[in-house]
């Protein structure tokens, strides 16, 4: 009896250890997916870098003893490779800058998060979990050189009120700042002034040719 | 003996005048219309209906959305494409960021061929959009519950809700502005903690989608 006693306790007294430890603890995994996108393909052959950092990151913020790990590494690599995809004609995923000599192509964009912040209801009057995400993107051209560095501030949130839990909420407020990121590249790449004129010198040799 | 009869019958008394007079919503809505026609809408064309989501402090909700296209889809008359859908066809032609505002920047992203092309393929004739929240005004009283067995919830608590929405109507044919309805209910709540938590919520929300959507389908059907 004490023996069945003393089992019951060991297990209560772990449940109750392994609670503590993780009870303030939020870990969100994005998932989901991302709608294709709808915009004329730009005629160049691009490849895409999106190395471990991209592929497999992960997000921490530990405050007021609430620990906050939003993992996004495959939601964000999905969403690059499509956007990329919709955006030009012929996009090649690779892991690695290529060398220009083996594999020559019109552009090379590498992206990278530089910063990811998350606010919680209790942090703001608005009462909505918050979300941003800033990206840099590298473009490089045929011969390596760089053409420009392109920074994107994307925005999500979600009402406190429409769901249940935080780890929903900002799965949800997570998805809408990639979701917005993706609008602003897709629709902002050929504005950028140095991609502009990079067009515009690509299409004057080509036609000189 | 008698004096707890009485007052039981004036607890009952209160809850009644409380549960009748209590959750009443009140709601005033105006319309605009640019002339006195129906909406026509052809066999194969469809009406979406997109909340606005650019402001910082607030945002129209989803929830308000699904329910005024299901109120306008249920008279089975005409098609309503769900938001969503029509958020992930045109991607990201319409997300909260660059979703045109005015006529001016939709006849700009009509401009752009994937698009046009798209939103004919999918039947869409009009744009309705909704911009507005509900919130909530005034909060007053407490409660406090206890654990059980020997506690129970006491107290009174109450809150008022204000919805303020305005619909607009955008006929992407003629890429013009059709109408507007604007809606503005209010309604207070209750809860009274007799033992049992007893809520009285009054519905704001429901009411003002209510009446929103039946300004709506006015504009179509004569």
């Amino acid at each position: 009896m004490a023996i069945v006693l003393n089992t019951k306790f060991s297990l209560g007294l772990t449940i109750i250890v392994y609670l503590l430890l993780t009870g303030c603890s939020t870990h969100v995994v994005v998932t989901g997916e991302h709608p294709p996108v709808l915009v004329q393909p730009l005629d160049y052959n691009v490849g895409l870098v999106l190395n471990s950092s991209f592929t497999d990151y992960s997000f921490t913020r530990e405050k007021d003893d609430q620990k906050i790990i939003i993992t996004l590494g495959d939601s964000q690599t999905q969403l690059f490779s499509q956007i990329f995809e919709g955006i030009f004609t012929s996009t090649q995923r690779l892991q690695v800058k290529p060398q220009i000599t083996t594999n020559p192509m019109d552009l090379v964009v590498i992206p990278r998060v530089e910063k990811l912040q998350v606010s919680m209801p209790d942090e703001t009057s608005l009462n909505v979990f918050e979300v941003w995400i800033q990206y840099k993107l590298e473009i490089f051209d045929t011969n390596s050189a760089l053409i420009t560095e392109w920074s994107v501030s994307s925005y999500g949130r979600t009402q406190t009120r429409f769901l249940k839990s935080t780890e929903s909420a900002l799965h949800q407020a997570t998805n809408s700042a990639l979701r917005d990121a993706g609008a602003q590249i897709v629709i902002g790449f050929n504005r950028i002034p140095k991609i502009r004129d990079w067009v515009k010198r690509k299409t004057g040799s080509n036609n000189a040719r | 003996m008698p004096d707890n009869t009485l007052l039981s019958t004036a607890a009952w008394s209160l809850l009644l005048i409380a549960i009748l007079a209590g959750c009443s919503t009140s709601s005033i809505v105006d319309e605009q219309r640019s002339d006195t026609a129906s909406l026509e809408l052809s066999s194969g064309e469809r009406l979406v209906i997109m909340g606005r989501r650019h402001g910082n402090s607030y945002e129209t909700e989803p929830d308000f959305i699904n329910c005024i296209s299901n109120n306008v889809a249920n008279t089975g008359k005409f098609s309503v494409m769900p938001e969503q859908e029509f958020l992930d066809t045109l991607y990201p032609w319409f997300e909260p960021r660059v979703a045109p505002l005015k006529l001016q920047g939709m006849s700009k992203t009509l401009a752009i061929t994937v698009v046009a092309d798209r939103i004919k393929a999918i039947g869409i004739r009009y744009v309705i959009w909704v911009d507005g929240s509900t919130e909530t005004t005034e909060e007053k009283g407490s409660m406090h519950c206890g654990m059980a067995p020997s506690g129970g919830c006491f107290g009174f608590k109450s809150w008022d809700k204000t919805s303020s929405y305005e619909a607009t109507i955008w006929d992407l044919k003629h890429l013009t502005e059709k109408g507007k309805v604007k809606v503005d209910s209010k309604g207070a709540s209750y809860m009274l903690g007799i033992i049992a938590p007893i809520p009285l919520i009054a519905q704001v929300k429901g009411v003002a989608c209510e009446d929103i959507s039946s300004q709506l389908k006015g504009f179509f059907s004569q």
